[in-house]
């Protein structure tokens, strides 16, 4: 669903494309603190964590990976209904 | 939905930010002091897998609260999304353990802010400035939800702006730190330890499912609840990384598993003024924060448990200025009093994450029923679909039960008081409403009725589609 004012609609994707930068920017925040953090601690502990790291990377991984494909759920969601419900009114 | 109620309807004025606001200025307190306990159990190392693993599973159970809160758009938040899809009894436990989790905490903040006061004045006693604490909050939230949750945003964001500014202060050297206590605090109970350390670990995310508590007051509900949500999500996962590296680095391991305050006492071992202020003020801020979002979603839970007769219809009043279930607010008051006094804070803190863990085995199967109930995604049933369900919500189930097996150890008989406890209410309000279901007025919420039932035929005929 779209508008007939094309003033209005430059203004929604300009309010969406803020809400997108917002959260990739805070995604890719995310990604740098986490792997900083976990590559300072593990390579400290290496001795001991050696043998039982991939529990850090199986973990990481999945919480970055569904927050991802959460964040851009949620992004999906917004773009389509964003006119219907007149989000940036 | 009772029409024994003398309540109008809420203001709908809230914004992403302010559910940012909510959601993270609940929780931020937990990274402040309480997570650090995952270190005395098993170590720096315990500690990372605690807020990894936990971690997952607060993303995974964010995901499910955002798309039922977007979709039923509901003060009750829990209540409301166990009462529509699952039965009373399970809605009556949930709403209880909601309001417990929330009122306990609001107990445990407020005099924690008396004893920071008292520390900096010590002509102040810890009695009445607890008091004076509550009341002040309860005021702001009695005169509105707009106020109230700007106020949290504020304080909350300097509370998170201080954690940013040491950590990157921190990893770019211009603090002296320690990596040699990462070694020797890194796993001191074996393996065991790092099991043991997951009882502590939702500390780092304890209460960011509320975020989705003001869906009811929100503007446009299927856009903040899951932008709020999933935004507060990520801010914590952030300043949880950044406060497990800062104080491992900043205070040997034995030192911090005990410690009330780690991250101030890292910023004390830093030796750099602006740093101890910083964290000092945080931690003063994030406690008042944490206070004013309990008041805030206690009320909610209690508003929505009376607007359904669960308990007393009187507390379901909307304020005729202010548009706030101010009844519900002020019984906060003697509540949270009752629990700050009664000398047992550190069991009502343990029986606050027991109540919040059975939220998390509650939350996903009220989105697995919700699917199985209502399959179709529509624009007024499902505005947001959250992705790899119900996958995620079986996921993040087992992680919460793993999580509340660990609590056996040490805390066997709060486990057994809580489920006395919750099992009694589920039986007595699955007795006391058993006809509730076939009440739940599917058309007036615009849906069709549920998948399997008597009327689907009839209902997918009067389902609207379109406006929110």
């Amino acid at each position: 669903m779209e508008m007939n004012d094309p003033a209005l609609e430059k203004k929604y994707h300009s309010k969406l494309n803020g809400d997108t930068v917002l959260v990739l920017g805070m995604l890719a925040l995310l990604v740098s603190v986490e792997g900083f953090v976990l590559y300072k601690i593990l390579s400290e502990t290496w001795e001991i964590a050696g043998n039982f790291f991939y529990l850090y990377v199986i973990f990481v991984g999945l919480l970055i990976a569904i927050e991802t494909i959460g964040c851009l759920s949620v992004r999906n969601s917004i773009k389509k209904h964003m006119f219907e419900f007149r989000y940036y009114d | 939905m009772s029409e024994n109620h003398e309540s109008g309807s809420l203001v709908k004025t809230l914004r992403p930010f302010h559910v940012w606001a909510l959601g993270v200025g609940i929780v931020l307190v937990g990274e402040y002091m309480g997570w650090n306990f995952t270190v005395a159990k098993g170590g720096v190392l315990g500690s990372l897998l605690a807020m990894l693993v936990a971690g997952t599973m607060y993303v995974m159970i964010s995901l499910c609260a955002s798309e039922l809160g977007s979709s039923t758009k509901l003060a009750g938040g829990p209540y409301d999304w166990a009462r529509l899809f699952i039965g009373p009894g399970a809605a009556a436990s949930v709403g209880l353990a909601v309001y417990m989790e929330y009122i306990a905490l609001e107990a445990a903040d407020a005099i924690v802010v008396a004893f920071i006061a008292q520390s900096i004045f010590p002509e102040l006693q810890v009695f009445p400035v607890t008091l004076l604490v509550i009341a002040l909050l309860t005021f702001i939230n009695y005169r509105g939800v707009v106020a109230a949750l700007t106020l949290n945003f504020v304080l909350t964001m300097i509370a998170f702006i201080a954690i940013v500014v040491f950590f990157f202060a921190t990893a770019f050297g211009a603090v002296d730190i320690h990596p040699e206590y990462l070694f020797q605090g890194a796993l001191p109970n074996g393996m065991i330890g790092l099991f043991a350390a997951l009882q502590f670990g939702p500390w780092f995310y304890l209460g960011i499912e509320g975020a989705a508590m003001c869906a009811e007051e929100c503007k446009h509900p299927a856009r903040a609840v899951p932008l709020g949500q999933q935004a507060g999500m990520i801010t914590l996962l952030i300043g949880a990384a950044m406060t497990l590296y800062l104080c491992a680095v900043l205070i040997p391991a034995d030192m911090l598993g005990v410690s009330v305050y780690p991250l101030f006492e890292a910023a004390q071992n830093s030796g750099m003024f602006i740093f101890i202020a910083l964290l000092g003020l945080g931690t003063f801020l994030t406690c008042v924060a944490s206070a004013n979002g309990c008041v805030c979603d206690s009320s909610r839970s209690w508003f929505a448990l009376s607007r359904d007769n669960y308990v007393s219809s009187w507390f379901s009043a909307v304020h005729p200025r202010y548009n706030t279930p101010y009844r519900a607010v002020i019984f906060t008051v003697p509540v949270a009093i009752g629990f700050a006094f009664s000398g047992f804070l550190d069991q009502v803190i343990t029986f606050s994450i027991i109540s919040g863990l059975l939220c998390y085995v509650l939350i996903p199967f009220s989105l697995i029923r919700f699917r199985n109930l209502f399959p179709e995604t529509t624009s007024k049933v499902r505005p947001f679909v959250g992705p790899l369900q119900p996958y995620i919500a079986y996921f993040a189930i087992a992680i919460a039960i793993t999580i509340f097996s660990t609590l056996f150890w040490g805390y066997k008989y709060n486990l057994i008081f809580a489920f006395v406890f919750y099992g009694i209410a589920y039986f007595y309000f699955s007795h006391r409403h058993k006809n509730s279901n076939i009440e739940n007025n599917w058309t007036e919420m615009g849906w069709p009725a549920p998948k399997g039932s008597e009327n689907e035929r009839i209902g997918k005929e009067v389902m609207g589609v379109g406006d929110e």
